[in-house]
């Protein structure tokens, strides 16, 4: 009787010793988080006002905007999503359905977890040999492309994931009542997976609105205005990269202002992403 | 002796009506496996057969090779012949899609499409028909009717399928299945997910549904078999142990296999 009370005791305390790590370390994580949300508000904050975005980024010592960073990074994001997203959705749909007790589906499983884990200066690389040096010249376009390969191992992965844990009986119903498989596919589990491929989808284009690397080796930059995709066209992390770095205060205060633009902007795509898994998980 | 009595008593439970389903020295193997052993048997027409036997024992295998819905994986073949109305549905030259919608079925759990009830039924039969909306209306309200649904969700047609109840649900699936004027519907475990109420419902509708199709069903629950069904046919370890009238299966079995089954001394 005592033995099981000293037990107990014990256990009692190794699982407060346990809690107070585990909180530590969660409380940690968050700090950081906080801290920088905390810095970006501070410092980006102020700086926001109409005319960063109305205005072209300035030269230095002159006040301006990102109006032109802010349309190049919408641009090249879109492009990206375009480009990106059918092929992710395509290869997924493959890998989950058609090709499901393939040998090919876990090669390109594996080979698409190598992709999603590389680093994204390497795609930017890989793109500039395969674009930049052919066409002489950086562009929007070559920048669109980067970030399109950075979509894709994303959006192959959700959207394989969420075919997967729709469940087989379902199929089996679609099939059963005499639907051709490509409708099955199409009425019924893509219908399913739905809100977890979207999540997927918002996911990508969150990842590739803050991307810097891809980007400096393909679209680079650009001072101006310029809707021209066969052009070097400016986006918001690059011009970040090179403001944030100069001398100048006005220049300084705008890369504070356009890092707080991204961080809300993915802030508000993941909260919509976890609002669609969410609902679906209510059901 | 009991081989040589067989042949007659197959003849027997089937002088009730004309053969839909007749199987012929079936095989049916999972890779390597042999899950099904030279399993012959013919099922009457417009009549309920009930398929029992302990979890295994290749029930619900046997039935999914009638619509041939296991070739939706890898390394599962059958050999020998099911004719449906004299034709074999294994031959190559069988199309799927047709022969599905002639063979319906329904799972055990509840699979309701990820859309509305209307649309649950309306999905089948605009796969094969062109109709219009208000034949579609009637089409709906016929198939809900028929799977005694309709008084309960005539006014929520538009809500999704999976907010009905588990046992809602399967009468949906139901309602879809004859919705596409099958000939057969197979039936798996239909009632095994669900209350004693719901499955009460599901028995009178099955015995209602034999006026016009022939119907087969698998299940564990041999109370069932006996309320439900015309034949049983006792199945164990890949093998058709034995197939007659229901009620010679439960008073008289042939087979001392049967008896131990149905007494409940194994299984």
């Amino acid at each position: 009787m005592s033995t099981a009370a000293s037990l107990h005791q014990r256990r009692k305390r190794k699982n407060g010793v346990m809690m107070t790590l585990c909180v530590a370390a969660a409380g940690i994580g968050l700090a950081w988080l906080a801290l920088i949300l905390g810095a970006l508000l501070y410092k980006g904050l102020s700086g926001v006002n109409l005319a960063v975005f109305t205005e072209m980024t300035p030269p230095p010592g002159d006040a301006g905007g990102l109006l032109n960073a802010i349309y190049g990074s919408i641009v090249m994001t879109i492009i990206g999503i375009i480009v990106g997203t059918p092929i992710g959705v395509l290869a997924g749909t493959y890998m989950a359905e058609y090709g499901r007790f393939s040998k090919l589906t876990t090669v390109v499983r594996f080979i698409n977890d190598i992709l999603l884990s590389a680093p994204s200066i390497i795609i930017g690389l890989f793109v500039y040999e395969l674009m930049v040096r052919p066409m002489g010249h950086f562009s929007a376009i070559a920048g669109a492309v980067a970030l399109a390969i950075l979509v894709i191992p994303v959006v192959v992965r959700t959207t394989e994931d969420m075919l997967n844990l729709v469940p087989n009986a379902l199929r089996e119903a679609g099939t059963a009542i005499g639907a051709p498989r490509w409708v099955v596919i199409r009425s019924v589990a893509y219908r399913a997976a739905m809100s977890g491929i979207v999540t997927g989808i918002l996911l990508a284009i969150a990842r590739i609105s803050g991307e810097t690397a891809p980007l400096l080796f393909t679209a680079l930059n650009n001072q101006f205005w310029s809707s021209n995709l066969n052009a070097p066209m400016a986006s918001l992390p690059v011009t970040i990269f090179q403001f944030a770095l100069s001398p100048y205060e006005e220049w300084q205060q705008l890369a504070w202002t356009g890092a707080l633009i991204i961080t809300l902007t993915v802030l508000a795509l993941s909260i919509f992403a976890r609002s669609l898994t969410g609902r679906r998980e209510d059901k | 002796m009991s081989q040589m009595l067989s042949p007659d008593m197959t003849i027997a439970a089937e002088a009730v009506a004309k053969a839909k389903i007749e199987v012929k020295n079936l095989n049916f193997y999972y890779g390597q496996s042999k899950a099904l052993k030279d399993i012959t048997l013919s099922l009457p027409e417009r009549s309920v057969t009930a398929f029992i036997g302990p979890s295994g024992c290749g029930k619900s295998t046997l039935l999914r090779v009638f619509n041939r819905i296991y070739e939706l994986y890898p390394k599962q073949t059958a050999e020998g012949q099911v004719l449906l109305d004299g034709q074999n549905v294994l031959d190559r030259s069988q199309d799927l899609n047709l022969l599905r919608t002639k063979i319906g079925m329904v799972f055990q759990k509840p699979t309701p499409f990820p859309m509305s009830i209307y649309e649950n039924i309306a999905f089948g039969v605009r796969l094969y028909e062109k109709i219009s909306k208000a034949e579609m209306d009637g089409r709906v309200e016929q198939a809900l009717k028929r799977a005694a649904l309709w008084t309960e969700v005539k006014d929520k047609l538009n809500a999704s399928g999976l907010s009905l109840s588990g046992g809602q649900q399967q009468r949906l699936c139901i309602a879809r299945t004859v919705a596409v004027k099958p000939e057969v519907i197979l039936l798996d475990e239909p009632a095994s997910a669900l209350d004693p109420l719901s499955t009460a419902k599901i028995e009178e509708l099955i015995d209602e549904l034999q006026a016009d199709y022939t119907i087969v069903i698998v299940t564990h629950n041999m109370q069932q078999a006996a309320r439900v069904s015309k034949q049983t046919a006792f199945m164990y370890l890949g093998e058709l142990v034995e197939f007659d009238k229901t009620e010679k299966i439960f008073t008289s079995p042939r087979e001392k296999r049967t008896q131990d089954y149905i007494t409940g001394r194994f299984g």
